[in-house]
């Protein structure tokens, strides 16, 4: 009956303030309706959501949000969760998911897992059982508040209505502020049902207990410019917390004055340019030669905004063990979390960055800076050069060299998880921040499609290209149907293999080739792509390959690209598990 | 080397704040010998837990910090020993 009495009504304003004025009769307003006011208010435009019974109300009271709120109907809560991580990725802006209670919520957990490693501000909303019916084992009731604690930054359950606004302004609060992370709001079906007298929305701006952001140490930062100051071989590893924290240019400032080398984590891509004559490369177990291998020849190593992540540092044990390390992050539990630090600047990036340039002195530091050119030289000749110029099979390297010589670096590019996300990583020369976009800490294959139209949607006039594994796709492959019927123009690369390729890799290399269930049989990809009714071309030959990636790019709709690679095809530089950094291999052991 | 630590987190108090607080030591394996949660006398939107951990110095540390992250925690303190523990926990079961 609540959701009759609500549907008729048209869209009310939103504002900040109650509704109701004092001369007029009360209009009562459903807990629905305050959720969707609310998401208004914290200027939501777009949800990704998958409704159910226990999110009904809502669903019902969006039908008359429709001018304001455009709701995208996934086909897996997954698909939901993963398009707002690549919709905030992307925007800076909180992505929204909406899902039903049991299983609808669960199926989020994954992508709520993802954005708390990765640091996505998200708030995902799941329907829930009437109050009454809480801890009954009623139908389709899990207790997704103490299920989602370790994946979530926080979470809460609301059982009345008047508590529904409150708890959306700290959910955006808490999900956009300090260090991002994805937050829950379970609401029961009663309190989505119930009316109430007046609405008012008070955007949450303080929380006792929290403080996101630290207060600048002076004596941290001057602590950290004197050992900047002494340094022979400074060098600096970047994460995303520069990206979050909109540091790019206070990156690049600090950089040019003090002459430090500038590396890049996979979740830091994109933070300084690539063409930069102080990038000093991708950090990481398939990371580049230099940036790895110098890590253990630094004598000041500074880590900006990344959490010194074990596919970073590899073996800790000889992880710079003869340098001074200064740590520069946001949230004090990462700093000596890892690695033991000399100087902790428990800070903002931005705001470290611009006190730190202040108090650095000039330096260029050529020779060491040239270490990095001698060892990318290295590289080129024993890994590159070939994987550019093939003479066999198509190679995973020399599609991503074409994309990213087409697009000139400037598309943003969702990868999945595996050998082709390495490759693109590697090869893809970003040039601008919040363009890329991958799965990072969780490691989560099925990423890609979804969080690619998530980034789509943000970005509509950006070009949003996605490349993924034969694997990975095959994982969220439901989303094309999302991808018909929004008509979302996003660019899809799958990198084909036939094979799990980053296991096989490894089964090859540490297993002695014994690959166990890492072959796939796959079905014809084109034929189901045109049967989602997108544009789809398969390509084997090299000849054909740089007109079909022309042609999909050229597309003003959403297009399928197939492109059959080497099956054996492994990915180097790498550092194998257990080894340092200065271990990497730059090819296979020879047995 | 492992040894006796005690605890004291001062929170709000909310449903499952105990289950956030007791995840944090799950996830890092700290053993918890003793246990006491409670909600403040004046004030029974506030409370705290009060536990004896036995683990190293270096993982009380890291786990204090990551009990700091938790939205409603305001405040982690932890001593070496069993002793404050007892003494603690007394003054609250006094007040009971």
């Amino acid at each position: 009956m609540d959701a009759l009495l609500t549907k008729s009504k048209p869209a009310p304003a939103v504002g900040t303030t109650s509704d109701r004025e004092p001369s007029q009769p009360v209009k009562k307003i459903s807990g629905s309706q305050a959720l969707l006011r609310s998401l208004v208010a914290e200027n939501v435009t777009t949800l990704f959501g998958y409704p159910g019974g226990a999110i009904m109300p809502v669903y019902d009271a969006l039908y008359d949000f429709k001018e304001q709120l455009n709701h995208i109907l996934v086909r897996h809560e997954q698909g939901a969760v993963h398009a707002a991580q690549g919709y905030a990725r992307v925007s800076g802006q909180v992505g929204v998911a909406l899902a039903t209670s049991g299983p609808g919520a669960t199926n989020l957990i994954t992508g709520l897992a993802d954005a708390l490693i990765d640091s996505t501000p998200i708030v995902c909303i799941t329907g829930q059982v009437f109050a009454h019916l809480l801890g009954t084992d009623a139908f389709q009731e899990t207790d997704v508040v103490n299920t989602t604690i370790p994946v979530t930054k926080w979470n809460v359950q609301v059982t009345e209505a008047k508590d529904i606004a409150p708890a959306v302004a700290k959910a955006f609060y808490i999900a956009r502020t300090g260090r991002p992370g994805p937050v829950l709001i379970d609401i029961t079906k009663n309190a989505q049902n119930e009316l109430m007298d007046e609405f008012v929305y008070e955007p949450c701006e303080y929380i006792r207990t929290y403080r996101p952001k630290p207060l600048l140490s002076t004596s941290q930062i001057n602590d950290a410019a004197t050992l900047i100051n002494q340094a022979k071989r400074p060098y600096l590893l970047a994460g995303q917390g520069v990206l979050l924290s909109g540091a790019s240019k206070e990156l690049i400032a600090f950089s040019e004055k003090t002459g430090i080398p500038v590396a890049c984590t996979l979740l830091g891509l994109g933070c300084f340019p690539t063409d930069h004559p102080n990038y000093a490369g991708y950090l990481g177990m398939h990371g580049n030669y230099g940036a790895n291998v110098n890590t253990n020849e630094c004598d000041v190593l500074i880590g900006l905004g990344m959490r010194f992540d074990d596919r970073v540092t590899g073996n800790v044990t000889k992880y710079a063990k003869q340098a001074k390390i200064i740590h520069i992050d946001i949230d004090n539990a990462e700093i000596n979390k890892i690695i033991k630090t000399d100087v902790a600047v428990h800070a903002d990036a931005r705001e470290a960055l611009i006190a730190l340039t202040e108090r650095c002195e000039p330096k260029r530091h050529d020779d060491w800076r040239q270490s990095f050119s001698k060892l990318a030289a290295i590289e080129y000749e024993k890994v590159t050069r070939h994987e550019f110029h093939p003479t066999g099979e198509l190679m995973m390297a020399e599609v991503i060299n074409h994309l990213s010589v087409f697009t000139k670096g400037e598309s943003i590019i969702v990868t999945d998880v595996g050998q082709h996300q390495m490759v693109t990583s590697r090869y893809y020369q970003f040039k601008n921040p919040r363009t890329n976009v991958t799965s990072g800490g969780a490691g989560t294959m099925g990423f890609a499609l979804p969080a690619a139209m998530g980034a789509k949607m943000a970005m509509p006039h950006q070009q949003v290209v996605a490349v993924i594994g034969d694997g990975g796709f095959q994982m969220t492959i439901q989303e094309l149907g999302t991808i018909m019927q929004y008509k979302i123009p996003v660019k899809i690369i799958i990198l084909n293999n036939n094979f799990l390729g980053m296991v096989r890799q490894w089964q090859q290399l540490f297993h002695d080739k014994r690959y166990s269930f890492t072959e796939m049989q796959n079905p014809d990809f084109v034929k189901i792509a045109q049967a989602y009714g997108i544009t789809a071309r398969k390509v084997v030959q090299r000849e054909d390959l740089q007109g079909a990636l022309q042609e999909m790019l050229d597309a003003t709709t959403s297009y399928f690209l197939e492109v059959v690679v080497g099956k054996e095809d492994n990915v180097f530089p790498m550092v194998p598990a257990g080894a340092g950094v200065g271990d990497v291999l730059l090819e296979a052991p020879k047995k | 080397m492992k040894q006796d630590f005690t605890m004291e987190v001062s929170s709000d108090n909310n449903f499952s704040v105990l289950n956030r607080i007791i995840n944090i030591l799950n996830r890092r394996r700290v053993r918890i010998k003793k246990l006491m949660a409670h909600e403040n006398e004046d004030d029974f939107r506030r409370g705290g837990v009060i536990m004896l951990l036995h683990t190293t110095t270096d993982m009380a540390e890291k786990v204090k910090v990551q009990l700091e992250k938790l939205i409603e925690v305001e405040e982690v303190s932890y001593r070496e020993g069993s002793s404050a523990y007892l003494e603690l926990s007394e003054r609250i079961v006094d007040v009971d």
